[in-house]
């Protein structure tokens, strides 16, 4: 009852005011495009691009770009969560890792990853290894450096204890080293997946060849502002999903870390 | 240096199982390093429950580590039923001081006592949890298996703790200030736990207390360190009879002179 209670209050009282807000905007923009203020043209109109969206989403049309994008966007991330989680461990764990491999990683991390995208377009052409490529370097940098420190900062004693019950290696680093980490490995999962989606849209952007990106940029150049709009909505709902589902993940799966 | 001889419980039988011989430790380089452990040579035999005492900062919990094969000796070597230690060695596991720091908070209190055995005996997983929860009855806790350890009390926690290290089987346990981080009453209680299995479970003891009351109560024999870098001071004989009581215990004469003579050389160490 209280619970039920709790829950209407976290869900829809407390996000009210902000609610309320982002209605009083959507509102005064479409006052202003009455009033002739603003140029259709150019600038968005709520009925409009709400209509545009529903056109877009009722035809299914949103379907086969959305596909191409999210599908981009799951292969580099899951490589990059796959090699940044084991090489995170390696060099956490292994110093002989860590001095072998740091130089370089510290060379590399403060690269603009967008800079990457021509010598990428260049070796790897311009379709989808190209942007699998990207959205793999971008995510690997925020999942790697978060593994590491987390690996290094992992308690001695917890360490010791896999190794007074005669665990490998290989057993520390699972079933030890890994889960204590792993509370700070999604930390840089969620910034990773931000990173990926930006990635992956710009570079569909530069090479026009489906997707989300390229359908916004053909949109701008055509002229057909209120459609662009639409589909940037789109993008936009596809972030919020994917922010909305990573944290039920993450309080799922490192649910010791959220007591209390 | 050798012990002397001393009588045993009876149904224990003599023989010395864990070697400590000529260990030092210094931490750092050897010219400007901090001497942790000048040399040290004590053997912890086969049965028997024995102590080091020793003023704070000195190399106790070190010493343990060493013969727990954590840590390597500087010089000299530990032999554990014969063999060199040189990593953690079957039949022996060590209990480490923090409770919340040694517990996995991502597992079941019985996966936790799981991860004691389960990569060595290939059993399945219905004949692990009856060896899970045959440890966790001895110390209480059958019914909180399906807990997490962030669940249950500080003195509850450290059983769970004891239970993973029996559930290993060894030989010989290493107990690093067990006892420390729980509140003076559940202090106690373990005291009688570990008491109680030790006795039936026949298990070596080798204990790292800087509490002198908890050093008697508990042991045979009683390894005194001197302060860094430590030395063996001198080995006591516990004559105290057993079964001990945690009331009347502490009024025997025998439990008041030992505890007098070693409290007031922890205190000023020579």
């Amino acid at each position: 009852m209280s619970n039920v209670a709790r829950r209407f209050r976290q869900l829809i009282i407390e996000p009210m005011p902000g609610l309320l807000f982002i209605a009083a905007c959507i509102a005064g923009l479409e006052a202003m495009a009455s009033a002739k203020w603003i140029n259709p043209a150019f600038s968005p109109v709520p009925s409009l691009v709400g209509h545009r969206l529903w056109e877009i989403l009722d035809s299914g049309a949103v379907l086969e770009p959305l596909a191409q994008t999210l599908g981009l966007l799951t292969a580099g991330y899951f490589l990059a969560c796959g090699v940044g989680i084991s090489l995170g461990l390696l060099m956490g764990y292994y110093r002989t890792a860590y001095v072998l491999f740091e130089p370089l990683l510290e060379l590399l991390r403060p690269i603009p990853k967008p800079a990457l995208l021509p010598p990428l377009m260049l070796v790897l052409g311009l379709g989808s290894a190209m942007k699998i490529a990207i959205v793999f370097l971008g995510a690997l940098f925020p999942i790697l450096i978060n593994t590491i420190q987390a690996a290094r900062a992992v308690d001695v004693v917890l360490v010791d204890v896999g190794r007074t019950f005669r665990s490998g290696p290989f057993r520390i680093i699972w079933r030890v080293v890994f889960p204590a980490s792993l509370p700070m490995i999604l930390a840089g999962m969620r910034v990773s997946l931000g990173l990926g989606l930006v990635l992956v849209v710009l570079a569909e952007m530069l090479t026009g060849a489906g997707g989300l990106g390229s359908r916004i940029v053909d949109l701008q150049r055509s002229f057909q502002a209120q459609e662009m709009y639409a589909w940037t909505v789109v993008l936009a709902g596809l972030g919020l999903i994917l922010a909305v589902a990573f944290n039920w993940m993450e309080r799922t799966v490192a649910f010791w870390s959220f007591r209390r | 240096m050798k012990a002397p001889a001393a009588p045993l419980s009876p149904g224990r039988r003599e023989s010395d199982l864990l070697v400590i011989k000529g260990v030092s430790k210094t931490y750092g380089s050897a010219a400007q390093g901090v001497m942790a452990i000048r040399t040290v040579d004590l053997t912890v035999r086969a049965g028997e429950f024995m102590s080091i005492v020793g003023p704070s900062g000195c190399g106790k919990s070190t010493l343990l580590q060493i013969a727990a094969g954590l840590l390597p000796a500087t010089v000299g070597e530990v032999q554990l039923g014969g063999t060199k230690v040189t990593s953690p060695p079957e039949g022996m596991v060590c209990l480490f001081q923090q409770y919340s720091r040694s517990l996995f908070p991502w597992l079941t209190v019985e996966d936790n006592v799981r991860f004691a055995f389960d990569h060595h005996a290939s059993l399945d997983r219905g004949k692990t949890g009856e060896r899970c929860r045959r440890y966790l009855e001895m110390v209480g806790l059958a019914d909180f298996r399906r807990n997490y350890p962030w669940e249950l009390s500080g003195g509850m926690q450290q059983r769970v703790a004891i239970a993973r290290a029996l559930a290993a089987e060894p030989r010989i346990l290493l107990l690093d200030e067990p006892f420390s981080s729980v509140d003076a009453l559940t202090r106690l209680e373990l005291h009688g736990l570990i008491v109680d299995i030790w006795s039936r479970t026949g298990v070596t003891i080798l204990l790292v207390t800087h509490d002198v009351d908890e050093a008697v109560f508990l042991s045979d024999r009683i390894a005194l360190l001197t302060k860094r870098p430590s030395v063996l001071a001198k080995l006591f004989e516990n004559k105290l009879p057993r079964p001990r009581d945690p009331v009347s215990s502490g009024e025997d004469p025998d439990f008041l002179s030992l505890r007098h003579e070693l409290l007031s050389r922890v205190l000023d160490p020579r």
